[in-house]
């Protein structure tokens, strides 16, 4: 699909703010292309509605790649984006998150909710968010998962929004992220430090007001959603003065935002790209090995993985948990994206091969003597991030290696189900008990 | 340099036809023009030399998309890793017993394995390639052997005998490489000595056209873990030993010294440290993470509607708006914080080891007190404490070491690794100053109690308090001994071990409860 | 329900099958019928897994084992896969060196080539009973080392050993040459009536010779003044 007039747009937005606002040095490479893995999951999240945990040291750019992510592509001005960020400290509250009463109203003895920023717009950051004790984690677990904000009896739904949540490494003061709101994340990514030619030339420029901010539209935007209409027409509205930003930005920068339309536009553009034959392969025997258990069954972390299994040299034994259904949702969602984003007609291996570690990395609990073995090596990420890596290529290896017979085991699946009279495949690999599961027969290897 | 364009133009369509490997574009080089390909650390170089020889008989595209098809499955199939080429190495050292032969000989195979895979899995042209390839030697029966196997006019033929025996060899499944290299190089050894007795003669080597494999091709971290995963592969040490000792000058090259990467040059490699040390890399604990502890402060935790009875002390004004009314005020749950804490100190370790007659030599065979010893000291030394080794035989007859704490692993590996032979009996002085230089060390004593002044040491454990782990080997008088003696001190644990493989769990798992609970010690 | 394997409908054709394939899976085949001899050899002639070495015995276990292979296509590679398979393969449930020995010789008897070399430097266990009635214009070269009652019976063959063997070597061999490169236990040539043995190194012990030559380090050692013939 070679349409580019969206693509084209978004690449400028990455180098406007790859060269002005948050200076960085490229990490990943892809179609003998290199990017930052920031700003390109940061757009990539903004683009397909996302939610992306930003990890780093501190004063390396977390929030801020997120601030300008989603000013531009939200067409906000920034002046409002960092008004509705919430920032991660113990004593916040429902009502500095999600909303709180109308005190005119609750004194004429009405119910009437007045709903934060935070709630209403579509670009949600969370800065510091391991920093939120966990009861207030789990009160935005809703929202966080699918945009429903509920306070007294009022319920406000999100359209659309992307949500960029930072979080320093462990340190006094920080707490962990509970489990299932970290499943909800789609993403990982770490903030990293651009290196020290890169950095000395951060700052050098003059204090000049921000590009990306407007205080008329600031104020009008503020107003609106600080007004008494209904939420739907407060968007239409603000919706409206997003426009006169985006044109803003389009004179002054010679960038294009996205309206809600484009933006929907692109989104089913990244739906109608389709796996190739490979990656829907090596997708399905990546979930294998992080769920698969022939012991009991499935992966359960209360359940611990004795020596001397059978498929003690696949994923299932150096971990702890199982893979959620959340895993290939995020998989697909952000491969779907990077296709798109390079212009290319479907996901093919390249694409999801850079797409896992980042998608996996946060939800994998990983077993200690597993992680005692990896932590010496010496590595170019986070070590979460770099055990995925290599977790993942290991399994790339074996689907290397036998390819064919995979994917003929999962023809004489699709035969199976369809009823055909076949005998499933015999393999090593936990794929092929579950195509046996799936298609009914019983697995006869002994425990 | 036309050259250049041809590989920037088939590059993407190579990459994708190996499933996108994780390789920087290939580069040419001025090589020789008997050699196609180098590789070293990932990186692809193909000589303008080869090309331009060849392509009097072959497209030029033709000849780059062979030569990365190669090179590429190389890196992706066969050997894949570090650890699979010292395998390969290692297997067919067994069958011709002389360094370089095995290096050809490893050579030989995965250039056959990795050549057949991508002719029967990809769509390639390596078959033309060889072609046209000279047919000499040891590559005249390979190309013959390619034949046969891959069902191509080949322009060679001749060596049926060898041919026959080749082709039954089962190159691509994986499991069998070990047996199947020994077949291969079993079949070419006289040729392999042919070559390697005229290369003595002429001092002239003919060069593998499809480029060497070497150490070259690997870079340090995949050395590391490559060296790792052969140690904990192989059946005995001197196996190993005798891998790393024919590689030794290589590995110094690269700057691999006994203590680990970057020591640079001049640190003399051996096999027996470098051993133990990459089998305890498969036993080690993870670094402690940081504690979870109270805060000793209460803070606002979440809120709860105020009843009609409850207090009013803990009302939230601000969230309750002023009003006192059910279901709109709003009332704090305190709760005590819990936050990371910092690191306790860990305290240093001693570690005794008996090196006498009836312990294993640790250098002819794997000694688990030996690999025990070392994973607590490695466990020790992770969390920055410093470890002491204590090494006995007859000690009064001076045969101990006794080093002191220090944080240098090379020389704790040493003071372990070193075997006596002698008699048993410890040196209590020596015990005690060790003990003195340190503020109340953690004692690890591997033995098989079989001491002649047993009852001595008995008699200094008990007036001790410092947490002492001892493990012993096998069931005897002593060892009840012992037992009874140590009954009634709690800090002093005492392991009998049947299995020896299970010296190294035991150390671990007491390390590890020492590790993690660090304030008792105080 | 949706066939969560919709997407692989098309695929399963697997790719091109190259002459690798065609010999490698012809090799198991073989193989398979040789396991299959051997089990049926075992099952008549192992009851209980004990074997004993007794004359009617062997030759009970030699007719058994050619009809086991009668009509087989084999070569020498194959035999040597098949004691390969002995030693290492999950295949072969249990391993009686006696029978395969037998089975092995049977084989070889029996094969097309007239020259025959088996590579067994690998193999951890030592086969009894190889070369057994190695017939005339056959050559059997054995690199490794081999077990007991090796060459008995021989029948006008060539039987060279590369290595070392046990007891009872040459017993009761008819015509023919043996030759071990390095040593042979006790009871060497015990019966036997004509033929040469030529052993290479030292001999622990002879047996009751009747005929033939045994040669050891080059040196004549029978027929001398020293060791008469067990007739006599």
């Amino acid at each position: 699909m070679k349409n580019g007039h969206y693509q084209t747009r978004i690449r400028a937005i990455y180098n406007f703010i790859s060269d002005n606002l948050y200076l960085n040095r490229p990490d990943i490479e892809i179609k003998g292309e290199q990017f930052n893995s920031t700003l390109l999951f940061g757009l990539l999240t903004g683009l397909n509605r996302g939610k992306e945990l930003i990890i780093g040291e501190p004063g390396l750019g977390k929030t801020t790649s997120a601030e300008y992510v989603g000013s531009i592509l939200y067409r906000y001005p920034l002046g409002i984006v960092w008004g509705s960020e919430i920032s991660g400290h113990p004593e916040q509250t429902e009502e500095k998150i999600i909303g709180r009463p109308h005190l005119g109203e609750l004194n004429k003895g009405r119910e009437k909710v007045v709903w934060s920023d935070f709630a209403q717009i579509p670009v949600k950051i969370v800065d510091e968010i391991n920093r939120l004790p966990e009861t207030k984690q789990s009160m935005i677990l809703n929202g966080v998962d699918r945009g429903n904000w509920e306070y007294l009896n009022e319920i406000l739904i999100n359209d659309e929004y992307s949500l960029f949540a930072t979080a320093n490494y462990q340190d006094r003061g920080t707490n962990t992220i509970i489990a299932p709101l970290i499943d909800r994340f789609d993403c990982l990514i770490e903030s990293r430090h651009p290196g020290s030619n890169i950095a000395y030339t951060i700052g050098k420029e003059a204090l000049v007001p921000h590009s990306l901010r407007h205080p008329q539209y600031e104020k009008e935007l503020h107003q609106i959603l600080r007004g008494d209409k209904p939420y739907e027409e407060k968007m239409t509205l603000a919706e409206g003065v997003c426009d006169l930003f985006g044109e803003y930005l389009k004179e002054q920068l010679g960038l294009e935002g996205l309206n809600k339309e484009e933006r929907t536009h692109i989104n089913e553009e990244m739906l109608g790209l389709n796996f190739d034959i490979d990656t829907n392969a090596f997708v399905r025997m990546m979930l294998a090995e992080l769920s698969f258990c022939h012991k009991y069954g499935q992966k359960r972390s209360v359940e611990t993985c004795e020596d001397g299994c059978h498929y003690t040299g696949y994923l299932c034994h150096h971990i702890k948990n199982c893979a959620s259904n959340r895993l290939p949702m995020s998989m697909r969602k952000y491969a779907q994206a990077l296709a798109w984003f390079l212009e290319d007609d479907g996901v093919d291996l390249e694409h999801i091969r850079l797409i896992i570690p980042y998608t996996l990395a946060h939800r994998i609990q990983w077993k200690d003597s597993y992680l005692s073995k990896k932590e010496g090596e010496g590595r170019n990420d986070p070590f979460q991030i770099y055990l995925v890596k290599a977790a993942a290529e290991e399994t790339f290896q074996r689907y290397n290696e036998q390819r064919e017979y995979l994917l003929e085991a999962l023809s004489v699946g699709y035969r199976a189900f369809a009823g055909e009279e076949v005998t499933p495949l015999e393999g090593d690999h936990p794929i092929y008990e579950e195509i046996k599961k799936d298609i009914g027969v019983k697995d006869e290897k002994p425990l | 340099m036309e050259i250049e364009h041809i590989i920037q133009k088939l590059w993407p369509r190579v990459r994708k036809k190996h499933f996108y490997p994780q390789l920087p574009l290939p580069v040419v080089i001025e090589g020789g023009e008997d050699c196609a390909l180098e590789i070293k650390s990932k990186q692809l170089s193909i000589s303008s030399a080869f090309y331009d020889k060849l392509k009097e008989d072959m497209d030029g595209e033709e000849i780059v998309e062979a030569v990365l098809d190669h090179g590429i499955t190389h890196y992706m199939y066969c050997p894949w890793d570090f650890h699979t080429h010292l395998t390969l190495y290692n297997e067919a050292k067994k069958v011709v017993r002389q360094k370089d032969q095995a290096q050809r000989a490893a050579t030989y195979f995965m250039d056959v394995v990795a050549d057949t895979y991508c002719v029967k899995e990809k769509d390639t042209n390596i078959a033309a390639l060889y072609k046209n390839l000279p047919k000499t030697g040891v590559h005249e029966v390979l190309t013959a052997l390619y034949e046969k196997i891959w069902g191509e006019d080949l322009g060679s033929g001749g060596h049926e005998e060898l041919v026959n025996r080749l082709s039954r060899i089962p190159y691509l499944d994986r499991k069998s490489w070990k047996e199947s290299i020994k077949k291969f190089t079993e079949v070419i050894q006289h040729i392999l000595e042919e070559e390697w007795n005229d290369e003595q003669m002429s001092s002239h080597r003919e060069p593998n056209p499809m480029g060497e494999h070497s150490l070259e091709n690997y870079s340090l971290e995949e050395i590391d873990q490559g060296l790792r995963e052969f140690a904990g592969a192989v059946d005995d040490l001197q196996e190993f030993k005798e891998t790393v000792e024919d590689l030794k000058e290589e590995l110094e090259e690269k700057g691999y010294g006994a203590g680990g990467m970057g020591r640079g040059k001049g640190n003399p490699l051996d096999a027996n440290l470098l051993y133990y040390m990459k089998l305890a890399e498969s036993y080690t604990l993870p670094i402690r993470k940081l504690p979870i502890e109270k805060t000793g402060y209460l803070h606002p935790h979440a809120h709860r509607p105020w009843e009609i009875g409850k207090p009013f002390a803990d009302i939230d004004v601000w969230t309750s708006f002023g009003k006192i009314i059910p279901g709109i005020t709003q009332i704090w749950t305190k709760r005590e914080g819990e936050t990371h804490g910092e690191y306790e100190g860990i305290p240093d370790c001693l570690i005794i080891i008996d090196s006498s007659g009836s312990m294993i030599n640790p250098r002819e065979r794997l000694s688990h007190a030996v690999l025990g010893a070392v994973c607590a000291c490695n466990a020790y030394l992770k969390n920055e404490s410093r470890a002491a080794v204590y090494n006995f035989s007859d000690a009064l007859r001076g045969n101990k070491i006794v080093l002191e704490f220090s944080h240098d692993k090379e020389q704790i590996y040493q003071a372990i690794c070193r075997y006596f032979g002698g008699g048993t009996a410890l040196d209590l002085d020596d015990i005690t100053s060790l003990l003195s230089r340190a503020d109340n060390p953690d004692i690890f004593i591997i033995t098989d109690m079989q001491i002649t002044n047993l009852e001595k040491l008995i008699d200094f454990f008990q007036r001790i308090d410092n947490r002492v782990t001892a493990v012993h080997l096998g069931h005897n008088v002593h060892t009840t001994r012992f037992k009874d003696g140590m009954a009634k001190k709690k800090n002093i644990s005492l392991f009998n071990v049947k299995n020896k493989e299970d010296i190294p769990k035991i150390i671990l798992g007491k390390v590890k409860e020492y590790l993690t609970s660090p304030a008792e010690w105080r | 329900m949706k066939n969560p394997f919709e997407a692989f409908h098309h695929t399963g054709a697997r790719k091109r099958e190259i002459p690798l394939d065609t010999i490698l899976k012809s090799k198991e085949e073989t193989l398979s019928k040789i396991l299959t001899g051997y089990e049926d050899l075992l099952k008549n002639e192992a009851k209980d897994l004990v074997w004993l070495m007794q004359y009617s015995t062997v030759i009970k276990a030699y007719s058994i084992a050619e009809r086991g292979i009668e009509g087989l296509e084999y070569t020498a590679e194959d035999i040597e896969e098949f004691c390969y398979a002995l030693d290492h393969s999950d295949q072969i449930p249990y391993l009686i060196t006696g029978p395969a020995g037998i089975y092995i010789s049977a084989l070889c008897n029996h094969a097309q080539e007239q020259e025959i070399c088996l590579h067994l430097r690998d193999l951890t266990v030592k086969i009894n009973l190889l070369g057994y009635r190695l017939p005339t214009n056959k050559k059997l070269m054995v690199q490794g080392n081999v077990g007991d009652f090796t060459g008995i019976g021989l029948d006008g063959g060539e039987l060279i050993i590369e290595g070392s063997g046990k007891n009872y070597t040459g017993a009761g061999m008819k015509r023919g040459k043996i030759v071990v490169r390095h040593n042979l236990g006790f009871n060497t040539g015990h019966g036997m009536t004509g033929g040469e043995l030529m052993v290479g190194g030292r001999i622990k012990g002879l047996g009751k010779i009747v005929g033939g030559k045994l040669y050891e380090r080059d040196q004549l050692i029978f027929p001398n003044e020293g060791i008469k013939p067990f007739y006599v």
